[in-house]
């Protein structure tokens, strides 16, 4: 009778396996990636998936079938070993190649997305915005459509953009808006100059597959770039809104609200620090909006302008 | 306790001692485990207590719960619980199961009880010092209760403490309060002291093991001769001594920032609360994450690997078969501790650390998964044909490793860099901690306690109720801890306590539902643990000195073991793992039996099964 205690680890690992299986189909699994680089991470975490997976339903198995097939019997004796010194010496390098595999393919994604030397340099070409997170809302600034002009004619003046704030520089908190690179074009990157004002926050974004910490007295660059695209003028109010479905023209707010969380733990409102992504269609819309968005700007702080970094 | 001193044994080197000292401030390692182990199980009610509590308010955000309001005061009017009580929550139930539950009951628990036992030794190197390990965590059980009345709350920063939102407090002399967050005043103050005090205990308690280990091996018990649970106490011992002092010396200058305006861990210039501004100088706020992971990491390998070698010792017993590969164990074990102490820096990745480290830290992580494989193929090679009985210890053993296997393997998604950038804080890693920690660990221990009573008390616990025990325990807890993986990969972010406030996070509450209705289930069900071990305490079965017909040396001394424990200083001749010989008659062969002789010595005594 001891062996049926098997089933019961049998069936637990089964309805895990088939947790992973019936998830996708629910509508419990990645969100829809709309990043240059998500479609990176995403393939590294199925490639991970699929051989943890299969040492998985290894393991258990033997572990489940040594259960109904070893249990007591009196008239049998235990096998007398102390091990097996080929089997040690197999699965300690089978394991250790695939791991070392494992962490190999990682670099070059990792790479692409973080390091220093891989971000967008500010320039003409590329969209600069600055995000300083406090308790508990998202600050950001983005260039006016005049500065913006003037790195058109001289890039060099991009360059000051992260450590210098001028006048009539557009704030708008919690809506992070940018535009779309259309593939086969040129690159439309967006660096972003995250910082924190308090305390530590975290920059996540899981459309983009992207999370940053902002760490208090630093300002750490971050790089994305948004292959879909959101926002669109709404025909009735007359207004830039998200959850705008390109294919079908209508709004959809399932797959094409694309939210902005704090995900480092910021105090007693962390859970409602959040924003959104909106993604415009291309470089005029987001001026467009982003001259909208400057009259706003100044109507809700006529007089003095945010400075602070 | 029962721990009692039979007449005819030991009496005359160890005479009769009053109360006070045979139960409370008594020397005896075995009295000073079993105080942990009582101890542990106290808190574990507190810390399971708050995880329900956790789990009440994600899996019905918006419900109105009549009682809240009385027991948690202002911050949940109306019976909603607030977000600072939420906060306060997840915060005292990491720190209490971690600090006052799985390091104690590990550590304290079971390094004290078996050390001496499962190496001939008499007691620990230093009975006395031994004693105060435990009473420094008096201290440590104070301050950390009061903290829940303290004004503001108990801490509520994260059982991490990242600073800014932990260290600031008010300039000196305007009050300890923190202008970032309620409970990062007074109640992180407390955190900080109870946490220095636990920190003192476990150095004084890893000191005596090495000690115990190095100097007090009985005639013959060589290095490789020692069963897997004193190897892994060893190598575990060894991992406090080395990383503790680090934490401690964090603890001591994030109370000073927060108490003498100091700012290792502050940046200079301004931040943004009201009137505050920083001390003179400047600090880092990462240098508080590479310190506390510096500790923290390896403390993940304290609150695993003793339970790695108890499991190992209980899957041998139960399989009358020796442990498949025991150098392997050993050498994983030691891998798994060097690699340990280089590769915190998986915990940062996001953090703001220059990335290339993050690089180093993740071919370091991915490694360190090698001697974890190499550890689970041998627990299955021991079983592989074996003999096995399907007791209590053994199934919770069992367990263990089925769900080490979840554990492992899902670290590998976080040590990988990339798809740690998506999956970083969310509740991918919630299951990945609770797999290792909960899962791998409390059923470790659990295995321990079943197998290791009847040394404890001499006496039995009941094996039916043992039974429904680990199925409601093995099955609940899977179905709190298995979806967390789901969430984690639809992008659930963990620490936050409305989950309905997120679009993409709201069809997820069913998942979130079932998870808690789970953990009541899970919660509810370890009454019965607990009524069958104080109930086992007084009347369970008489055991004799080894019901379980195991080999190694605890088993040869007298059920429970008087002070001394053994009555003659025992000799070993042999591995601790000698089952099935086809040397001997019987299906076990004990330490202490001399080359050439094929019976078991002691008496013989039935098997409990």
């Amino acid at each position: 009778m001891q062996k049926y205690w098997s089933v019961l680890f049998g069936a637990v690992i089964t309805a895990a396996v088939g947790l992973f299986v019936v998830a996708p189909f629910m509508g419990w699994w990645l969100p829809r990636n709309v990043s240059s680089f998500g479609g990176d991470v995403d393939l590294l975490f199925y490639l991970i998936l699929g051989i943890t997976g299969f040492f998985f339903v290894l393991t258990e198995a033997i572990l489940v079938y040594g259960i109904w097939k070893f249990s007591s019997d009196p008239t049998r004796k235990a096998t007398y070993t102390h091990g097996n010194h080929k089997l040690e010496v197999l699965w300690t390098i089978v394991p250790a190649g695939i791991l070392v595999m494992i962490g190999i393919v990682q670099v070059r994604t990792w790479e692409n997305i973080k390091y220093q030397s891989r971000m967008p340099r500010p320039g003409a070409n590329t969209q600069q915005i600055e995000v300083v997170a406090r308790q508990w809302e998202w600050r950001i600034r983005y260039p006016s459509p005049k500065r913006m002009a003037s790195w058109r004619s001289d890039p060099r003046l991009a360059q000051d953009f992260g450590a210098v704030p001028h006048q009539d520089d557009v704030h708008v908190p919690n809506e992070l808006h940018v535009w779309r690179h259309q593939k086969g074009e040129e690159p439309q990157k967006v660096l972003v100059h995250l910082k924190t004002r308090d305390v530590l926050h975290s920059m996540k974004l899981v459309n983009l597959r992207l999370m940053q910490d902002a760490v208090p007295g630093k300002t750490i660059p971050v790089w994305f770039m948004v292959e879909e695209y959101n926002t669109s003028l709404h025909p009735e109010t007359g207004r830039w809104v998200d959850g705008f479905d390109p294919k079908t023209g209508h709004w959809n707010q399932k797959d094409y609200v694309w939210e902005l969380a704090c995900a480092e733990f910021c105090g007693t409102r962390h859970t409602a620090m959040k924003g959104k992504l909106f993604v415009h269609k291309n470089r005029d819309d987001f001026l467009e909006w982003l001259k909208w968005a400057e009259a706003e700007d100044h109507r809700r702080t006529p007089a003095v302008p945010s400075t602070e970094p | 306790m029962s721990v009692s001193i039979p007449h005819e044994a030991g009496a005359h080197q160890h005479p009769q001692l009053s109360f006070l000292r045979k139960y409370i401030f008594s020397e005896d390692h075995k009295v000073i485990g079993i105080q942990f182990m009582f101890s542990g199980v106290i808190f574990l009610m507190l810390g399971g207590a708050l995880a329900l509590l956790v789990r009440l308010q994600l899996g019905w955000p918006h419900a109105q719960v009549p009682i809240l309001d009385k027991i948690m005061g202002d911050g949940s009017a109306g019976g909603r619980m607030g977000y600072d009580t939420y906060n306060m929550l997840f915060t005292m139930h990491a720190s209490v199961m971690i600090f006052f539950v799985i390091i104690p009951l590990l550590t304290g628990a079971f390094g004290n009880f078996l050390i001496p036992l499962q190496i001939g030794a008499p007691d620990m190197a230093f009975p006395k010092l031994n004693m105060m390990s435990y009473w420094f965590m008096w201290p440590a059980f104070t301050i950390i209760l009061i903290s829940f009345f303290a004004h503001g709350g108990a801490a509520s920063s994260g059982w991490t403490s990242y600073p800014t939102i932990a260290s600031i407090s008010m300039p000196a002399g305007q009050g300890f309060e923190s202008p970032a967050q309620a409970g990062s005043g007074w109640g992180q103050i407390l955190w900080l002291m109870s946490l220095i005090f636990v920190g003192i205990s476990s150095m004084m308690g890893s000191v005596n093991y090495i000690t115990t280990i190095i100097n007090m091996r009985c005639s013959g018990m060589t290095l490789f001769r020692m069963p897997m649970s004193v190897w892994s106490l060893f190598i575990t011992a060894i991992l406090q001594a080395f990383a503790l002092p680090v934490l401690t010396v964090a603890l001591f200058l994030q109370l000073m920032d927060k108490t003498l305006n100091t700012s290792f861990f502050l940046p200079p210039g301004t931040l943004n609360f009201g009137n505050w501004q920083t001390g003179p100088g400047g600090g880092q706020t990462l240098l508080w994450q590479h310190l506390f992971w510096f500790y923290s990491h390896p403390a993940v390998y304290i609150m695993i690997l003793p339970a790695m070698g108890m499991v190992s010792d209980v899957i041998s017993t139960f399989s009358r078969k020796p442990l498949f590969g025991y150098k392997p164990m050993v050498y994983s074990i030691t891998g798994i501790a060097g690699l340990g102490f280089i590769v915190w820096g998986h915990h940062m990745f996001q953090s703001g650390m220059d990335p290339r480290l993050g690089t180093g830290f993740m071919l370091a992580t991915i490694m360190i998964a090698l001697p974890s494989a190499v550890k689970t193929f041998n627990w299955l090679g021991t079983i592989w044909q074996g003999n096995l009985t399907l007791n209590t210890p053994m199934l919770n053993a069992l367990a263990f490793v089925s769900m080490f296997v979840i554990g492992g393997l899902s670290g590998i998604f976080m040590a990988a860099t990339p798809v740690d950038v998506y999956i970083h804080d969310s509740y991918f890693i919630v299951a990945h901690l609770h797999y290792v920690l909960f899962m791998s660990t409390v059923f470790g221990i659990f295995a321990g306690i079943y197998f290791w009573f009847p040394k404890m008390f001499g006496r039995m616990m009941n094996e039916r109720w043992g039974k429904v025990h680990f199925a409601i325990t093995f099955i609940a807890s899977n179905g709190v801890f298995y979806p967390m993986h789901i969430l984690g990969i639809a992008g659930h972010m963990r620490r936050i306590a409305d989950p309905e406030q997120y679009q993409f996070l709201k069809p997820l509450m069913p998942i979130n539902e079932f998870m808690s209705i789970s953990a009541f289930v899970l919660g509810f069900g370890q009454f019965i643990f607990l009524a069958n071990l104080f109930y086992s305490v007084f009347w369970g079965p008489k055991s004799g000195r080894n019901p379980w017909h195991s080999n190694s040396l605890e088993w040869t001394a007298p059920s429970p073991p008087p002070h001394g424990n053994f009555e003659s200083p025992p000799v070993v001749y042999r591995g601790p793992y000698e089952y099935s010989s086809p040397e001997g008659e019987e299906d076990y062969l004990p330490q202490t039996t001399p080359p050439g002789e094929t019976k078991p010595a002691g008496e013989a005594v039935p098997q409990h099964a």
